[in-house]
């Protein structure tokens, strides 16, 4: 009897004890507390039955539009006129008088891959074999990007398809969060960018469009991560947001900003300009033999 | 009835020609016996070249670090606990940072002024060390700290150090996201100490990076400790600049026995005093529009975010630098790592660099054996080995400052950031050693050539009712005349014995 009554008291002494430790956690200083509905492990994530790849995160953050099919015929031509001396004829990599492996295979790597590299102007390459390629100007105009995704996806359709952020509800300062966490150790915090090992570079954030960050997060170009996991739609929307806000358009309140090069431009400017300029008054107001 | 007799001081007080401002002073002269010792102060000459001017500098930005630092104390909150940040700023609305950051950047968007003056402070901590260098420059290329100063040139060093160590400790303080990556820094470097590091690192932080305790003893540090040791030693190298009296270029009439120059007052007092306000005006201009280490677009710190390209202040840059480009040597064995790639460019290194340059006076009068005093400065170009040894040094620690941006030269020429690696390895070995003979092979030439470092004088050309052209030396305008300095040659010191002791002390003489 009295087993029983212990049991049916342990439970909502339980309950208790664990609802306490839950009021008791406080969230670290990168999280802001905000539930991550979208998560992709969450339910909501929409899978491709045959392949697992995923579809949809389930939000409304962000939209993934498939390119249409009608643009293929076009994209098929533009491919074999732009691309398809390194990439060969099929996508798949190998050049008519090339071995196999010398160039990605673009089969089945999702339309947002490929209008990417197109709409940076990183393809058609300006050197195929410079170590990485460079935003330009881009050579072909979104809807002839958008074509060669529509051919290139219909030889193997795949995800993830052409992203439309929706910013409105984003979140800019857990943007700044996840910007620190995930993007600062290569792009800096600033988003100026940096070069890393051989050659290697991770460009600057300053002039890149919102959907275009949202290709670069879901697909991982070059030597860049492809964050799936990890990152929800809305996380991904808040990044955009800040890199979209405050990296394109930083805040320098505290005067001219330097070209957000940190302490090399503050160091110039202090040593040039302040103690250079005070030894020339120095030199004026002193006697000169 | 006694007469009141009227005293010659009342009478001369009487129709003094200071009237009340006379009397009273004459009062406090009375009194306090001000007089003498203001009229030797009133009259202190101090000589004028402008290159005396580069420590005055350093001096005024002090000042200014002074005054800004204690208003930012009064806003500013050393503590590491966590608060939920909600500001003006929103970028950072709702982000879980400490005390510290949320402090610092509520000072500097929420108080009036706190920015400018958060600004004037960083500005005029960054002149302050870089004129301190360049006033030890003017101090050690001209022989200024022979005998007898060899304990200013001491003091001065000690106070470039501070100077380094205080940046650093205040550019900590923000806890943002650049400054925590120099503060674990810091916390590696100590760790590499060999033996005693971890305990070393463990106490200086109270337990594991990054812990709670780091930024309130910093700031003690920084705003108590440091700044109190640099005002004393501020105050005796002054003193001891009194004392000993300031040095001089050789002249017409300046010798190793008098001072040429301007009195302190009114000349000097009035020189120095405008240039203050100049040195605080350029600091406030900065201050006012050049942004410095915008904190807000860093965001907080926390042990798991790291940002790339991340510099100290350009002070430490040869730190840094010399940590950069160090091959990574390092060992293993019976469970203990030896981190020669961090102890030896961050502990050895500049553990030997700081102990030369303090050692310095004695290295030099241990090889040219001169004992003498002196008052007259060199010119570096008679001294070429002295001259080529200091721009052989700098030359090395500007490699090494240029080393601690390679990430930046590789991103702006758009090459390997490992070619910029071996670059700047190369070059830190090899141009020391082209440095040294070449300046030496310079500072020589220029001894040979006799017009060297004389102003050009004109020539005046007339031609003659017969045609002919005659250059004959325009005359010196009277403001014009001056001194040349004349190269000499090197002295040679010869260390003479000491005569034989005569037998000193108290005798008995029997009487």
């Amino acid at each position: 009897m009295l087993c029983v009554v212990a049991l049916v008291a342990l439970g909502p002494v339980l309950g208790l004890a664990s609802w306490a430790s839950a009021a008791n956690y406080s969230p670290t200083p990168y999280q802001t507390g905000r539930v991550n509905s979208g998560t992709p492990n969450s339910t909501s994530v929409v899978r491709n039955a045959k392949t697992g790849a995923i579809v949809s995160y389930g939000d409304s953050a962000i939209t993934y539009t498939a390119p249409s099919p009608a643009l293929s015929e076009l994209g098929k031509s533009l491919f074999l006129e732009n691309c398809a001396s390194c990439h060969g004829t099929q996508a798949n990599g190998v050049p008519a008088n090339g071995t196999s492996g010398a160039y990605p295979n673009l089969v089945g790597l999702g339309p947002a891959t490929i209008d990417f590299w197109v709409e940076s102007g990183r393809m058609p390459a300006a050197d195929p074999r410079a170590v990485q390629a460079n935003r330009r100007t881009p050579r072909l105009n979104q809807t002839q990007a958008l074509a060669i995704a529509a051919w290139v996806n219909s030889l193997s359709p795949s995800y993830p398809d052409i992203p439309s952020p929706n910013l409105t509800s984003a979140n800019v300062s857990e943007g700044a969060a996840l910007f620190a966490l995930n993007c600062a150790a290569c792009h800096t915090i600033e988003g100026d960018g940096d070069a890393l090992a051989y050659g290697t570079f991770a460009p600057s954030l300053r002039n890149i469009p919102a959907y275009q960050v949202v290709e670069a997060i879901r697909t991982g170009p070059a030597n860049m991560p492809r964050f799936t996991g990890n990152l929800s739609d809305y996380q991904v929307a808040d990044i955009v947001k800040y890199v979209t806000t405050e990296i394109q358009h930083p805040q320098n309140i505290g005067g001219f900003g330097l070209g957000g090069l940190g302490p090399v431009a503050e160091g110039f400017v202090g040593l040039l300009l302040g103690v250079g300029l005070l030894a020339l008054v120095g030199f004026w107001v002193g006697e000169r033999q | 009835m006694s007469q009141i007799v009227s005293t010659k001081r009342s009478q001369r007080e009487a129709s003094g020609p200071y009237g009340k401002i006379g009397h009273s002073l004459n009062e406090l002269d009375d009194r306090l016996g001000l007089a003498k010792g203001g009229r030797t102060f009133m009259d202190k000459i101090f000589p004028d070249h402008w290159s005396f001017m580069l420590g005055e500098i350093a001096l005024y930005s002090f000042v200014v670090l002074l005054a800004t630092g204690v208003f930012l104390t009064l806003y500013y909150i050393p503590s590491q606990d966590l608060v939920t940040y909600t500001g003006s700023y929103l970028p950072l609305d709702g982000q879980r940072v400490t005390e510290a950051f949320a402090s610092t950047v509520n000072l500097s968007f929420a108080v009036r002024a706190g920015l400018l003056m958060r600004q004037m402070h960083h500005w005029a901590c960054d002149i302050f060390v870089g004129s301190i260098v360049l006033h030890m420059g003017r101090v050690f290329f001209t022989g200024a700290f022979r005998k007898p100063r060899e304990l200013n040139w001491t003091i001065g060093t000690t106070l470039l150090i501070l100077a380094i160590v205080n940046g650093f400790l205040g550019y900590s303080l923000p806890d943002d996201l650049v400054s925590g990556t120099g503060i674990r820094i810091a916390y590696s470097i100590i760790l590499s100490i060999p033996l005693v590091g971890t305990y070393v690192a463990f106490f200086l932080f109270g337990g594991n990076f990054p812990g709670t305790d780091i930024i309130p003893r910093f700031f003690i540090l920084h705003v108590l400790i440091i700044p109190l040791v640099i005002l004393l030693l501020v105050g005796a190298h002054m003193g001891l600049l009194v004392r000993q009296k300031h040095t001089q270029f050789p002249g017409k009439g300046k010798t190793e026995h008098n001072v040429v120059g301007s009195p302190m007052f009114p000349v000097f007092m009035a020189k120095t005093t405008g240039f203050m306000f100049v040195v605080s005006g350029a600091i406030a201009l900065l201050g006012a529009f050049a942004q410095i280490n915008p904190i807000w677009q860093f965001g907080p710190y926390t042990a798991s975010r790291i940002s790339y390209a991340v510099q100290p202040d350009w002070y430490m840059g040869f730190l840094d630098g010399a940590l950069r480009i160090f091959p990574a040597w390092s060992f293993h064995s019976f469970g203990y790592t030896i981190p020669l790639e961090v102890t030896i460019p961050a502990i050895i290194f500049p553990g030997i660099l700081f102990n030369a340059v303090m050692a310095w006076p004695a290295i030099e009068r241990h090889f040219t054996k001169d004992n003498e005093m002196h008052n007259l400065l060199d010119r570096p170009s008679n001294r070429p080995k002295r001259t080529a040894a200091g721009v052989s040094v700098a030359v090395l620690l500007s490699m090494l400052f240029i080393a601690s941006s390679t990430d930046v030269i590789a991103n702006f020429l758009h090459v390997s950031l490992n070619s910029v690696l071996w670059a700047m390895r190369i070059l830190c070995v090899v141009t020391p050693f082209i440095a040294y003979p070449l300046t030496y092979k310079i500072c020589r030439e220029m001894q040979a050539f006799a017009g060297a470092g004389k102003r050009k004088t004109t020539n005046v050309v007339t031609r003659t009712p017969q045609g002919e052209y005659v250059a004959t030396p325009a005359p010196v305008y009277v403001d014009d005349e001056h001194d040349e300095l004349e190269a000499m040659p090197v002295p040679v010191f010869v260390h003479e014995p000491e005569p034989a002791a005569v037998d000193a002390g108290v005798r008995r003489v029997a009487r």
